[in-house]
């Protein structure tokens, strides 16, 4: 753990946030949510092919924790179907070593992921 | 190997000076003797104690005899606001939202021991208009306690004024001077102040002491909040650390010389730092432009979360918001008293300086909290 508190993975996840950014190109959906009172704020953009994720890119305005989480999620996303993008959120949060309070955030991810989701699943094929 | 990172958090606490560390291992390899025995070693520590007590009570243009050591400026706060409203039971006692918690909560523990209290919320520059305690205070207020130097935003308030306003009505007025001695001026004779709480650790002294300045004519009745011995005129009872208060004295001693040429570069650092920063969209200072002390800088980023601005600044170390308050988690409560809303209140950066702080120092820090600002906000949801 760092001086802060922070692990050595959201550290570098923080520092380097693969996979974020607007998508150019057409075929992305997208999905989010917010939550207020910490002004959390995540959108997730999803492309599709042959019924699965083909690509996932996200923005966020979080944490440390909260953008590595989303970091990690846009790279668990391809190849799944958009029926099964329910992250396991306590185990995530185990291994970024995120205190409790930052689950009710976490959950602002699992949100805007299924947001784009349902959007994905309600294109024709 | 990486450089170490750069010190911005000196309202927290700052390095010890080499020149007070010197006094104070001097004091650690005399002989040992407690000042409130009569033999000669006593006398020596007593002499040494007297001495840092004199260079305390110099800062303040204060006599010696006005000064209380205690354990720093949080028991110097308690000190005044418990010892001073249970020595008039029942009253009234008027603060801000603004304050320390060391303030705070002693209100609020008067608060819950019967005294009325009242905390008025300063306008959005930090200042509070003396016309406003004023109109609050009534036959039954017995106590004023407003800070001289806001700690986290800096901000000055007008404490002759206020006093002024005290006297008038025969209130007690106690100032919490802990991030002002040595930055400002502190003459007690123009302040006006019955009571006023002093630190040293954070003027280059060591932490665990501070004093009390408690006027001599007239004198408030204080209760003391300790019982067990006679020490400081029974207000502070218990055997005194001669080599920390020798460490206070010698801190104040440099404070005094050489503090208004150092608070003149330190408010030129401060307003290099800010002119750095100013021009970044979003970005906003935080507290009065103008009254202000000259080490600290508050600045609020639009856009960004605060956790994860202070955590990618890994080359500085700097408070987000107030030290004392954030291990709660929560957005600075001074800056929400301030106006400022949830997201601005956490996204502030505290920047503090001190003592030997460079103009370089000042410009990495610049453009370091510029590049991972713009770097969060282009992680951000447009």
């Amino acid at each position: 753990m760092s001086l802060q508190g922070y692990s050595a993975e959201v550290l570098d996840l923080l520092a380097r946030a693969p996979g974020a950014g607007r998508p150019d190109g057409v075929g992305w959906v997208s999905g989010e949510a917010r939550e207020p009172l910490t002004a959390t704020h995540v959108r997730f953009h999803l492309q599709a092919s042959a019924g699965r994720i083909a690509a996932a890119r996200y923005e966020v305005r979080g944490c440390p924790h909260t953008i590595a989480l989303a970091a990690l999620a846009a790279a668990w996303l391809p190849g799944r179907a958009p029926a099964e993008v329910v992250l396991d959120v306590r185990a995530l949060a185990a291994r970024l070593q995120a205190p409790i309070g930052k689950l009710g955030r976490f959950l602002v991810v699992q949100e805007a992921i299924g947001a784009a989701a349902l959007q994905l699943a309600g294109r024709p094929a | 190997m990486s450089a170490p990172p750069l010190y911005f958090d000196h309202a927290a606490t700052t390095p010890l000076d080499p020149r007070v560390r010197a006094a104070m291992f001097a004091s650690l390899d005399a002989a040992p003797g407690n000042p409130s025995a009569t033999h000669a070693a006593g006398r020596a520590a007593r002499e040494r104690v007297e001495e840092a007590r004199a260079e305390v009570g110099a800062l303040l243009g204060a006599p010696a005899a006005a000064i209380v050591f205690t354990s720093g400026a949080t028991e110097a706060d308690n000190l005044a606001i418990l010892g001073a409203g249970r020595a008039r039971p029942g009253g009234h006692v008027v603060s801000l939202r603004t304050e320390h918690r060391a303030v705070l909560d002693a209100c609020r523990r008067l608060e819950r021991e019967g005294h009325r209290l009242t905390l008025l919320t300063p306008a959005r520059d930090g200042r509070v208009d003396p016309a406003a305690i004023a109109a609050v205070l009534g036959p039954t207020t017995t106590l004023v306690s407003v800070m001289l130097v806001n700690n986290e935003t800096g901000v000055i308030q007008d404490i002759a004024a206020i006093a002024a306003e005290c006297r008038r009505r025969g209130v007690l007025l106690h100032v919490d001077a802990a991030q002002a001695a040595g930055r400002v001026p502190l003459d007690v004779s123009v302040l006006e102040a019955d009571l006023v709480s002093l630190s040293a650790h954070k003027i280059h002294g060591p932490v665990g002491v501070g004093a009390l300045y408690v006027r001599r004519e007239p004198r408030p009745a204080l209760q003391p909040l300790l019982v067990g011995g006679g020490q400081e005129g029974g207000l502070r009872p218990g055997t005194l650390p001669v080599h920390q208060l020798v460490g206070m004295g010698a801190a104040f001693r440099l404070a005094r010389i050489s503090g208004p040429a150092e608070a003149a570069a330190l408010g030129l650092l401060r307003d290099r730092l800010w002119s750095a920063l100013a021009d970044l969209p979003g970005t906003y200072l935080n507290g009065h432009p103008t009254a202000r002390a000259p080490h600290i800088l508050n600045v609020s980023f639009e856009g960004v979360d605060g956790e994860a601005l202070l955590a990618g600044l890994g080359g500085l170390i700097v408070a987000s918001g107030a030290a004392c308050g954030a291990e709660s988690g929560e957005p600075s409560y001074v800056l929400r008293a301030l106006g400022r809303d949830d997201a601005l209140a956490q996204a502030s950066l505290r920047f503090s300086l001190g003592r030997g702080q460079t103009a370089p120092e000042v410009d990495a820090a610049a453009a370091q909290v510029r590049e991972v600002v713009l770097r969060l906000r282009s992680l951000a949801p447009a």
